[in-house]
């Protein structure tokens, strides 16, 4: 075979073998522990937020304090401690079997690698409001944004960032709003077009726009990617799951919405021979 | 800030159901209590009967497809079971595996770990849905001719170093052919049971063969279970499943050895370089 025959060029992985070359940081023994130039110990402990190194982390970019206030209280805003939302009742189902707190959280976030809710909406959401400036920008109206957008969902008003399910309405923007405010920031050309698309959806379909659009078009107007988005909120609902967790974990075992068995409703096969 | 007028928040009320249901399995419950099962169906079929009289492979593929596997059914999905059991030892699964036995993790979450990296979409769980999707859509035409238009067609494509991955489930591995795959595809191709996905892979990677690439491991699988009738939403999960014993054997081996028996990079071979 092909394999065999010819002497092949695999230098690609022959200069990684025994060896990591990073672009991120580490630490040497008895010198120093590194993050992006930055002496971890010195530049960064104590002297900056968590959240600015977590974005640190995933961007490669220390954002101004104020913005990883703001990551900090949008991370408040969508994770609470309701086991029935999806990732959180992971978490209670770990706690009622006694799996541990880690696995039980990580089962939870794991979880949010959705198409329905989580982090992965989220990422859809930044690239909706990022292609509707280009196309704002390229001269179309907001009008006909939300008119094209639409048509692919067969006229209905299914724009990630708007129309929230299970409910209407979103409590969550007027409280970034707020925050955002407070820590001085301005409505800048994302969210003016995010607000724009939220009054046209008021108007045709009494829809509006949910946590996803704000956070969306503010994040845009940050000028983060939505990979960084998604990276930066990659441990988003850890806090609601983990609540979860210890509310289960914290009484007797098995006790999570037990089920009788007739609370399944078989729907499959009557009994039969082998 | 703009003003806008906020919603009220209220429920859709969305209707929910009352209950889970499922066409997988029974649970009668015993008299006197109603949480205990007196008996179990699976596919309207005894556990225990199934356990008396049927194997595992035959069980497996009852659970997911609903009906007793045929002879050559079982013999196709065994001997791709076997095949599939280890991805081995270099591979990144089971290479998060070994980690996590070495470093003393939790053993009840070796397994985790080592499926959650197998669930990457580089020749882990995560190819093998575009794999059978990809061999489902062009299954009535000519494989070689296909070949030939993707290998004229995405030309620009190839990436300048790395491997190149024409389509979900074939491409280069380290530069070449990979050999393992192949050859497991001609074993499985060669038995009664064999499906024409399987075939049509063969021919296909057969005509990729020349510029270096062929069968991934993930294609082999994904062909075969689209042959076997599971749908493509199916083929992660499978992958991971058949996986899993390998990826736990070589955690746990490590499991019991002081850390330092695995390799732990030098300062002198850890380089940062932010550029």
């Amino acid at each position: 075979m092909l394999s065999t025959m010819n002497e092949q060029d695999t230098s690609l992985w022959d200069k990684q073998r025994n060896r990591i070359v990073s672009k991120k940081g580490g630490w040497f023994v008895g010198d120093g522990v590194y993050c992006h130039a930055y002496d971890m110990m010195h530049d960064l402990v104590g002297k900056t937020s968590y959240m600015q190194v977590v974005m640190l982390n995933a961007t490669g970019r220390l954002p101004e304090r104020r913005v990883a206030d703001w990551f900090e209280a949008v991370h408040i805003c969508l994770s609470w401690p309701d086991s029935r939302i999806w990732c959180n009742h992971i978490g209670a189902l770990g706690g009622t079997m006694r799996a541990s707190a880690v696995a039980s959280t990580v089962a939870g976030v794991l979880a949010t690698d959705s198409r329905s809710y989580g982090i992965k909406p989220l990422k859809e959401g930044v690239a909706f409001i990022q292609a509707a400036m280009a196309s704002l920008k390229g001269g179309m109206s907001v009008e006909e944004i939300v008119v094209n957008e639409c048509e692919k969902h067969g006229g209905k008003p299914y724009i990630m960032g708007y129309a929230r399910p299970i409910a209407k309405g979103d409590e969550r923007v007027p409280a970034m709003e707020l925050v955002a405010k407070n820590l001085g920031f301005s409505v800048d050309g994302h969210l003016k077009l995010a607000y724009g698309i939220d009054r046209e959806l008021m108007t045709r379909f009494n829809e509006g726009m949910n946590i996803n659009g704000y956070m969306s078009a503010f994040l845009s107007d940050q000028g983060f990617t939505p990979e960084e988005v998604y990276r930066i909120c990659a441990t988003l609902v850890a806090s609601g799951v983990n609540a979860c967790y210890v509310d289960m974990r914290d009484r007797p075992a098995e006790t999570f919405l037990p089920l009788r068995c007739d609370d399944i409703d078989f729907q499959g096969k009557a009994c039969r021979a082998l | 800030m703009e003003a806008r007028t906020h919603q009220k928040v209220t429920s859709r009320n969305d209707v929910f159901a009352d209950k889970i249901t499922t066409r997988i399995w029974e649970e009668v419950s015993s008299e006197d209590n109603p949480y205990i099962a007196a008996s179990n169906r699976c596919h309207g079929y005894d556990l225990i009967e199934l356990v008396q009289q049927k194997s595992y492979v035959e069980m497996f593929y009852l659970l997911f497809r609903g009906n007793l596997p045929s002879s050559d059914e079982c013999q196709l999905l065994e001997q791709l079971m076997i095949g599939l059991i280890s991805p081995g030892p270099r591979h990144p699964a089971t290479r998060a595996a070994m980690n996590a036995g070495v470093g003393k993790s939790d053993p009840q979450n070796v397994l985790p770990i080592s499926l959650t990296i197998m669930g990457g979409e580089y020749l882990g769980a995560g190819a093998v849905e575009g794999a059978m999707r990809f061999m489902r859509k062009h299954r009535k035409a000519s494989p070689v001719a296909i070949a030939e238009t993707m290998l004229v067609e995405l030309a620009g494509e190839r990436p300048k170093e790395g491997d190149w991955h024409i389509a979900p489930g074939f491409g280069s591995h380290f530069g070449g052919v990979d050999l393992t795959p192949s050859a497991l595809a001609d074993v499985l191709a060669g038995l009664p049971g064999s499906g024409a996905l399987l075939e049509w892979g063969c021919e296909f990677s057969s005509a990729l063969n020349r510029e270096g690439m062929g069968w991934l491991m993930v294609g082999v699988a994904a062909a075969v279970f689209a042959d076997l009738g599971f749908h493509p939403r199916y083929g992660a999960g499978l992958f991971q499943l058949l996986s899993a014993p390998g990826l736990l054997a070589h955690g746990m081996e490590q499991a019991n050895k002081p850390i330092t028996a695995m390799p732990f990079v030098s300062d002198k071979a850890y380089v940062i370089d932010y550029e």
